[in-house]
């Protein structure tokens, strides 16, 4: 049965093809995961100003009534926008929509990258398991490469809220600090003792001030049997800081799953070589010590949030519970093993 | 665990029971259920020793505050929120050992991994 958002869909795109004509969308397939936006893939076709028929995939991304983290739509667009057709690979971004009339919240549309995977689950198994070397040379190189982005010459300076070089670490530890000020169902006494410890021992200023991705890990980009990445998603969480935040939270140990690696591909000191051989930075060791805990922190922050959207019964998809449930306290053991007490 | 397994299971049950429609488009359906049940295998790990480590767990942190007592009710709602309180109060406890009491500090500590311990589930990444 056809999804009664496809023709709403469809009307929205004529407004923005003019010389197009015969819009249609079919094929609309909500994609699992996505806990701070729905994504829905999709197929439109449509014949051009000269009556030749054309079809393209593409992927809607759609605010849900309550999500895991609160974001800005347009930076997340603004940031795949910055980066397209650069050594970053992303998706092409086509529509950014702010207003509810159209599909009932704000979205955007984009290109969808297809065939290739994005789930982590795949990567210990045959054919992936071989590649895990090479895939790995190709994420810290990529954000190596975000990390040495000119925030002016990419435009993101103009929609992404400035921060000065020795402000980085307030600023974020503030914010994911509040955020669990708020949204925390239960005391979590290792966390807040880790944030005692990042407020009494604050990293130096940042290097630079960059380009941020924010989420930054394995399951986050779309990756062969080669282990070429072809795509760098969800910049939901992207802003301007210090380049060793992501780095940091690329190491964060929930992402090894379970496997005792970095992002579960190579030893942490191998990512990190590889980063600064890209990045042209060197990681300090204090400071990306700092950055590591500072994500443990705001990792809990991001399962906690979850936790409550599903609580107030803002968002009930069984997306928005498992987080907590299957992270809250691996999270909880992380930041025991960056401090050394696990 | 929160959100709290009674609830989760509840809204759990009413997904499968929306998700047997025979409209429902294949993929949304595999992901629901997916998830669905790997909720499902939390709660059942969780379920045989939930009293059983919240016991524990409230027993070692009175032990540290140096409160007396013990846990008379032991429906997990009972249990949780006691734990909420002691937890609270072992947040308390820490910030003010901090570089004053050394023993008391490696106390909590110990503790605090420990609980981490009792709240382990398997395929857990850490």
């Amino acid at each position: 049965m056809a999804s009664p958002l496809e023709p709403r869909l469809a009307a929205y795109i004529a407004g923005r093809m003019p010389d197009a004509t015969e819009i249609a969308v079919d094929s609309l397939t909500r994609i699992s995961g996505g806990a701070s936006r729905e994504t829905y893939r999709f197929r439109l076709s449509w014949r051009d100003g000269e009556g030749r028929p054309r079809e393209r995939k593409l992927i809607l991304r759609r605010d849900p009534p309550a999500s895991l983290i609160d974001t800005e739509r347009r930076i997340e667009f603004e940031a795949y926008r910055a980066f397209f057709g650069s050594a970053v690979p992303v998706p092409e971004m086509l529509w950014l929509e702010e207003a509810d009339a159209a599909l009932d919240h704000p979205f955007f549309i984009a290109e969808e990258i297809a065939g290739f995977q994005a789930s982590p689950g795949l990567l210990w198994a045959e054919p992936y398991v071989a590649t895990l070397e090479a895939l790995a040379q190709r994420k810290w190189t990529i954000l190596g490469e975000i990390a040495k982005a000119d925030p002016t010459a990419v435009g993101l300076d103009q929609v992404m809220a400035p921060v000065a070089a020795d402000a980085c670490w307030d600023r974020e530890l503030s914010y994911w600090e509040g955020v669990l000020d708020e949204d925390e169902a239960e005391p979590l006494p290792i966390i807040r003792a880790a944030i005692r410890w990042l407020r009494a021992n604050p990293p130096p200023p940042a290097r630079k001030v960059g380009v941020v991705h924010g989420d930054y890990r394995t399951g986050n980009f779309l990756y062969d049997e080669q282990g070429v990445i072809h795509g760098i998603l969800d910049w939901e969480m992207a802003h301007l800081g210090d380049p060793l935040e992501d780095l940091g939270w690329s190491l964060n140990p929930v992402w090894s799953f379970g496997r005792g690696l970095a992002g579960g591909l190579v030893p942490r000191d191998r990512a990190i070589a590889i980063w600064e051989a890209a990045s042209g930075m060197t990681a300090d060791p204090a400071a990306l010590h700092w950055w590591e805990l500072f994500n443990c922190v705001k990792g809990q922050a991001i399962w906690v949030s979850s936790a409550r959207a599903w609580i107030d019964g803002g968002n009930r998809e069984p997306i928005m519970a498992y987080p907590p449930w299957a992270l809250q306290n691996a999270q909880d053991r992380a930041a025991l093993k960056v401090m050394g007490r696990l | 665990m929160k959100p709290d397994v009674p609830a989760v299971l509840a809204e759990t049950a009413a997904l499968l029971v929306r998700n047997a429609a025979p409209d429902v488009p294949p993929a949304e359906r595999a992901g629901a259920l997916g998830l669905s049940a790997a909720l499902l295998g939390f709660a059942a790990q969780a379920w045989d020793g939930a009293a059983h480590n919240l016991v524990q767990e409230n027993r070692a942190i009175r032990a540290l505050l140096g409160e007396a007592g013990s846990d008379g009710d032991l429906r997990l709602s009972a249990l949780s929120t006691e734990n909420d309180r002691l937890r609270a109060a072992l947040i308390a406890l820490h910030i003010a050992v901090e570089g004053k009491n050394p023993a008391k500090e490696a106390a909590i500590w110990a503790e605090l991994v420990a609980s981490t311990g009792r709240r382990l589930v398997a395929g857990s990444p850490v």
